[in-house]
């Protein structure tokens, strides 16, 4: 997982970085560029594999990352990348929930074995209100270890030699079972783990496998190759899938895959937008008509 | 015209709902949900319009009776979205509210269910301003730029930048407005909301004749300084007459 990431920065960073270079003219000798490329990239890899570093250095690496991969992926034919995302939603789809999908299995032979799912994941930490009652702390603790088992089982294989059985830090499993188990005596209905997962209440942290960025991103890339409408149509529409994947996730209390909802919306959209949506507007626009 | 033109173009539709948003609305995640789902919303009415309107296109741009029509049918549309947004938004209140009772914490203030609403309009008004103005502005960031025959004294990215902000501010207060209108059972603010918006739709019609657009923008910042002028008394009053309670 270290080397792969660290390939990933050096070979597929290094390239962007020289057609950056190339197009803004920028005055730097190749010796300092092997140097500070280097450097960027072995940090990048101790920030995504020790969780000892600033949360914030982790994040800005593993959105470099997911956004390195997605450049390349959209050098993809059209064609080729809409098919492509929505055959790996599919696969998304029957990998995790079906019996016997390969991703299910790891994730019960890792609750099993005791030990950690091997994947990278951006965690992403709340920003607390600091008007709210300590005793929200029992609930903040909670809904993290809720949001685990998303995060963990969208983790997909598609990313690049990151899925290796890799054993990293043991995660103590029973006791995620335990607590959602204990959650869900404890919780009457499932407004209150869903309002408590919004904000409203406590917050926790929100954990989303990195393949799963790495997709939504080559879908806003191609969208945004083809016009600005579509992008922003597009993200919302990942967001609105996003937003059902965490509903779901707090009505079924199981691992769930991430990418189906988001991409079946995502393409949807990009298909209506470009097909109906952009001459509609453009002809209101132009006209100067607009409510 | 270039990039700081484009993005001047693009601040002058979108920067106070920037502002708003940042000062406002950042502070509470529920807020920026809230922010989130009803763009979604505006952009989801604007797909099934387009898509019932997308046979008659292109329309011929010489009459203006067709847009008219396109007008009155997308108003409407809107107005019973926002119906619906209320009533989604009223069984959302009474979950929030059992749940506040349940940790036995305080329920919903009036100002939270005021913001709340606000959040709902300025997702509407940022929708609107992206979708109309920001997905046409990518020339701008160009070297040149563009005039309409209608409007040929400034350019016509400046044009739609103008009137996107006066429609962000009409949505984004409309919506407060009539929140307010349907929790209160008030009729005079239940039918002000549609029909300023449909007005200020039918003003734009104005933009079509030659040199219309210097006639039709002023109306639309009146229409728009009356909205938050009647959103500001009705606040004002909720306020002080919760203090009184008090």
């Amino acid at each position: 997982m270290g080397f792969s990431s660290f390939i990933v920065l050096l070979f597929l960073g290094g390239e962007i970085a020289l057609f950056l270079i190339r197009k803004f003219s920028v005055p730097i000798d190749c010796f300092t560029f092997l140097v500070l490329l280097f450097n960027f990239a072995a940090v990048g890899v101790f920030a995504v594999f020790l969780s000892k570093m600033a949360i914030i250095v982790t994040q800005g690496y593993l959105v470099a990352i997911g956004m390195l991969v997605a450049y390349w992926f959209t050098l993809l034919p059209e064609w080729t990348t809409w098919v492509l995302l929505v055959a790996l939603a599919l696969y998304d789809l029957a990998a995790v929930l079906l019996p016997v999908g390969p991703l299910r299995l790891l994730v019960e032979l890792a609750i099993s074995r005791d030990e950690d799912i091997p994947a990278l994941v951006y965690e992403a930490r709340p920003v607390i209100n600091h008007d709210q009652g300590s005793g929200e702390y029992e609930g903040q603790r909670r809904a993290w270890r809720r949001r685990r088992e998303l995060g963990n089982d969208s983790e997909s294989d598609h990313n690049i030699g990151t899925s290796d059985a890799e054993v990293t830090a043991p995660l103590i499993q029973n006791r995620v079972s335990s607590v959602v188990d204990g959650q869900e005596s404890s919780v009457a209905s499932t407004d209150n783990s869903f309002l408590e997962g919004i904000g409203l209440g406590s917050s926790g942290a929100i954990k989303l496998g990195l393949g799963d960025f790495i997709f939504y991103s080559v879908l806003v890339g191609r969208a945004a190759m083809y016009d600005f409408m579509t992008v922003y149509a597009c993200y919302l529409a990942i967001i609105a899938g996003l937003g059902v994947t965490l509903m779901l996730l707090a009505l079924y209390q199981q691992a769930l895959p991430a990418l189906p909802v988001s991409i079946a919306f995502g393409v949807l959209f990009y298909f209506l937008t470009r097909l109906l949506l952009e001459e509609f507007v453009v002809q209101c626009s132009l006209n100067l008509v607009m409510f | 015209m270039t990039v700081a033109a484009g993005i001047g173009y693009a601040l002058l539709a979108l920067g106070p709902s920037l502002a708003l948003f940042v000062t406002v609305i950042s502070k509470k995640p529920f807020l920026i949900l809230t922010v989130l789902s009803s763009t979604l919303l505006w952009l989801v009415s604007l797909i099934v319009l387009s898509g019932f309107w997308r046979p008659f296109l292109p329309l011929n741009s010489a009459a203006s009776w067709p847009f008219a029509v396109l007008i009155i049918t997308s108003v409407a549309f809107q107005e019973g979205l926002r119906l619906l947004f209320w009533k989604v938004y009223k069984r959302l209140e009474d979950m929030l509210d059992a749940f506040a009772d349940r940790v036995s914490k305080p329920r919903l203030y009036p100002t939270d269910k005021m913001l709340i609403a606000l959040a709902g309009g300025l997702g509407h008004g940022a929708a609107h301003a992206v979708f109309f103005c920001l997905s046409v502005l990518t020339p701008a960031f160009g070297p040149a730029t563009f005039f309409t025959d209608q409007c040929s004294q400034i350019p016509f990215f400046l044009v739609s930048s103008i009137i996107a902000l006066a429609f962000a501010t009409i949505h984004t207060f409309s919506m407060v407005i009539a929140f307010n209108g349907y929790s209160e059972g008030n009729k005079v603010d239940q039918l002000f909301v549609p029909v300023v918006h449909l007005v200020a739709g039918m003003v734009t019609l104005i933009n079509f004749t030659t040199g219309g657009c210097s006639i039709g923008i002023p109306i639309l910042y009146i229409i728009a300084i009356l909205t938050l002028l009647h959103c500001g008394k009705m606040v004002w009053g909720k306020l002080t007459e919760n203090q009184i309670r008090l």
